[in-house]
């Protein structure tokens, strides 16, 4: 270490005693096998929630809620605000990375049952985090006031309608009002930039806490000490984590050069519905199901028994930790597996038929 | 002495009347004649008398009964006086059915009641039990001759004073609509119409040729003759007959070249019903060509502005001068085709060189040399301002800013356009420079968007080679260290 660099670094010892700290991540080990590639999109998951953390406070600079100024102000920053184009088209890039990697990272953790014991709390917090990251996606989708945003949150707000007891107030409750509107806009805004990245902070915080003082979990198939190989978490992996990062910045500065997010055209409340309105990638699945469920399943409402269906889902594999015992015994699921691969079947394919219908 | 006279009455009225005569024994018209009532007076007249239909066809009964009782007889069909709906009912009873008018020889339409009862007339009259109009309120009740004949009350000469006798009567007309105007007499007798009719000419247009007979519908009714867009169709069906025009000596070709013209594309074409007929210029019940000096007031009533500049340029004195139909000198008449730069300017096309010329109004004639080329300059600069902004747009540039300014510059053509009657070079160059200093501007804002393109690729290109190389260092480090 250079005197320049040990004098700060002292400076700061002597303050805050991060001596332990360090000697704590210098002696931290991350597995090394032949599945070691998964753990890297957690980083990048991280990486891009930074970077949704930084262009969106720029965007905030320029943004301005509300029917008449949602449109305009993005056309603004899109036009006339320096790199305005460009924060905005990775803000947007970054949000589908993001639930990208994400899903990436949850469904490997799923199938290295990386979640059992002693890892349930990080399982159930990525999984929070993962719920909080489509409502990001989806009150972020109608920040732009446009037409496409304004009839896919009607569709996902009717569908959330749907839900029953619930759904009624619910919808009043994330629109605003019965109808979507500049209320709903005003609220979407406010969940967008305060209340889902104030929790998405606490349950990252104790993500990263838990993984730090846990460690990276060993798939079940080594067994053998012999087997067991590792590299120091500072400065290897997080050199190779850095690596990485730098050419998902690559990418993301390609898509938004080459692929500039559209704004479309502001949203009409009079107007009709475009043909063809379909909701962001990552909810197209439930979307296409919802589709195909007939209106009268035996003596349920088609809709509401699919909403219900997916909702269940939902909370099953949030709980898997809780479930798969087996895992947990460092014994082979392969029920957990099947389910795993059915899911990740059944959303590819669902959505590949959303997207082309 | 008595009955000598009546037979021999009877028997004159037997060689009067039509061969197959049916009154040998009619005993209605006999007594009715006897008693010297005005119906049956009329009645010897009447075209129906003549085809052999008695009292009774109308009013039923007995004819041949001599005891007026026995005539009069309920029993025996009588009707009495026909009222309300009933009158055309009993009309319709022969003319609606064409058995019965071949019976009689006629070749009639048999569809009038058919007709009457979709006209704007078969509103309920104010009692509310029956049609405002029947057949008789037009066609009179006994006395009813042909409508050939002169003494018709429908026979071309005699409708205008049939039709208003109601519709020139402010009092009648306001209890069924008020906003219908009663001046159409007045007016008519102003036209080139009326004005022949009144001299006796029964092929000129009287209310009957464009409104109808029988079927005749508010002008509001899309199925009317004088719906905004049929009117040009109905006026054609005299003034594109050539054969029918030929003893008047104007042109039949008004049709034609009315529906090539720009009015009548949009009226007939785009269906736009605020587009002018034939009658938004030349009147409707007051039909005339306009007079030379009124041409722009009438074209003005919708070109305003034009109008307006016209009246105030110094052509406006000079067209007076020579008599010149204004508007109409330059844009045609009936055949007005959309304006387009090529009637501006000093080649052999355009319109000011048919009296500019470089010898002669020589001042005007370099003027419009000028205006020309600047208006062309405006378009070959809107044209590259277009054509700029489309190259950004296809690059993926948000550049609708200067895609609505494109609108300015397209509003300052078309408004030099206007300001071009006012023939004031000064004026007219104000208005192009507007448009030029927009255009101007856009092209500037759309070279800036295509800079900007390249910027951004030659800008992710260095960020991605630097990108690129740390992370290749950053990798290479990491395996030289691992391999220590």
């Amino acid at each position: 270490m250079k005197p320049l660099l040990k004098r700060i670094y002292n400076w700061i010892d002597e303050r805050v005693e991060i001596d332990g700290l360090v000697e704590y991540m210098g002696k931290k080990y991350v597995p090394v096998h032949r599945h070691s590639v998964w753990y890297y999109f957690g980083g990048v998951s991280l990486f891009l929630f930074i970077i949704q953390v930084v262009t969106g406070i720029l965007l905030l600079l320029y943004y301005k809620s509300g029917e008449e100024l949602a449109f305009e102000s993005i056309n603004f920053i899109m036009s006339k605000v320096q790199f305005g184009w460009l924060i905005r088209s990775v803000h947007s890039w970054t949000a589908n990375l993001f639930i990208l990697s994400a899903m990436i990272h949850m469904f490997s953790v799923y199938f290295e049952k990386a979640y059992r014991k002693p890892r349930e709390i990080t399982w159930v917090t990525g999984m929070l985090m993962f719920f909080l990251l489509l409502g990001f996606g989806f009150s972020g989708y109608l920040l732009p006031w446009n037409e496409l945003a304004f009839f896919a949150t009607k569709v996902g707000t009717d569908i959330a309608g749907v839900v029953p007891v619930v759904g009624k107030p619910l919808m009043i409750f994330l629109r605003g009002g019965t109808e979507v509107n500049g209320a709903t806009l005003s609220r979407f805004f406010g969940f967008h930039v305060a209340v889902l990245p104030g929790l998405f902070t606490v349950f990252l915080g104790i993500h990263l806490l838990l993984v730090q003082r846990q460690g990276m979990s060993e798939p079940l198939h080594i067994k053998d000490e012999s087997e067991r190989k590792s590299m120091p978490f500072f400065p290897n992996f997080i050199l190779r984590d850095l690596t990485l990062w730098l050419l998902v910045l690559n990418l993301l500065a390609i898509l938004a050069v080459f692929f500039p997010w559209e704004l479309g055209k502001k949203a009409d409340p009079f107007a009709a519905a475009p043909a063809g309105i379909k909701p962001e990638w990552y909810f197209l699945y439930m979307f296409q199901t919802l589709k195909y469920i007939p209106g009268t399943l035996w003596f349920f409402d088609g809709e509401v028994l699919g909403i219900l269906l997916f909702g269940i889902a939902g909370v099953l594999w949030t709980v898997v930790p809780f479930w798969d015992h087996k895992s947990s015994r460092g014994e082979q699921n392969r029920f957990v597996n099947y389910l795993g691969l059915f899911a990740v079947m059944y959303i590819i394919l669902f959505t590949l038929i959303g997207w082309l219908a | 002495m008595k009955y000598y006279t009546l037979f021999i009455a009877a028997a004159m009225i037997l060689a009067l009347a039509p061969k197959e005569s049916l009154f040998a024994n009619d005993h209605c018209i006999e007594c009715h004649q006897t008693a010297g009532d005005k119906p049956s007076e009329l009645f010897k007249h009447d075209i129906h008398f003549q085809k052999g239909v008695g009292c009774s066809g109308c009013h039923g009964g007995n004819a041949n009964a001599e005891d007026m009782e026995q005539a009069m007889d309920k029993k025996a069909g009588f009707r009495g006086v026909p009222k309300g709906d009933d009158i055309s009912k009993t009309c319709a009873s022969c003319h609606s059915s064409p058995e019965k008018m071949k019976s009689f020889g006629s070749s009639l339409p048999t569809n009038q009641w058919e007709f009457l009862q979709s006209s704007v007339h078969a509103k309920l009259s104010l009692k509310g039990k029956e049609h405002i109009v029947q057949c008789i309120t037009c066609h009179n009740a006994h006395g009813i001759v042909p409508v050939k004949n002169s003494s018709s009350p429908v026979y071309p000469l005699n409708v205008v004073k049939t039709c208003t006798r109601c519709h020139a009567d402010a009092a009648f007309m306001r209890s069924y609509n008020p906003s219908l105007p009663v001046d159409q007499l007045d007016k008519y007798r102003t036209s080139v119409h009326g004005l022949r009719n009144a001299k006796g000419d029964p092929k000129t247009a009287e209310c009957a040729s464009c409104h109808g007979s029988h079927n005749i519908r508010s002008a509001k009714d899309v199925k009317s003759k004088v719906y905004a867009s049929t009117v040009p169709e109905t006026c054609a069906a005299c003034h594109s007959n050539v054969d029918y025009m030929k003893p008047y000596k104007i042109p039949t070709d008004q049709y034609e070249k009315y529906t090539k013209s720009i009015h009548g594309v949009a009226l007939l074409q785009k269906h736009d019903q605020g587009a002018p007929a034939c009658n938004s210029c030349h009147g409707n019940h007051g039909a005339m060509p306009p007079g030379v000096e009124s041409v722009s007031k009438v074209c003005g009533t919708c070109h305003a502005l034009n109008a307006d500049l016209f009246s105030k340029s110094p052509h406006k004195k000079a067209f007076d001068e020579r008599e010149l139909p204004e508007c109409e000198f330059c844009h045609a008449n009936h055949e007005i085709l959309p304006a387009n730069d090529t009637l501006l300017g000093i080649s052999p096309d355009a319109v000011c060189s048919r009296c500019h010329t470089d010898h002669e109004n020589v001042k005007g004639y370099r003027s419009a040399g000028r205006m020309r080329q600047m208006l062309d300059s405006l378009e070959a600069s809107e044209r590259f301002a277009i054509h700029l902004v489309e190259n950004a747009e296809q690059k993926g540039m948000e550049i609708s800013e200067a895609k609505f300014k494109l609108r300015e510059v397209r509003q300052a053509r078309l408004q030099a356009r206007t300001v071009i009657h006012a023939f004031n070079e000064e004026q007219f160059q104000t208005t192009i420079h507007q448009g030029s200093i927009v255009s101007l501007a856009i092209v500037q804002e759309a070279k800036n968007a295509v800079d900007e393109y390249y910027f951004r690729r030659i800008g992710l290109f260095i960020a991605t080679l630097i990108i690129t190389l740390v992370a290749l260092l950053l990798y290479l480090y990491v395996r030289r260290m691992e391999k220590k």
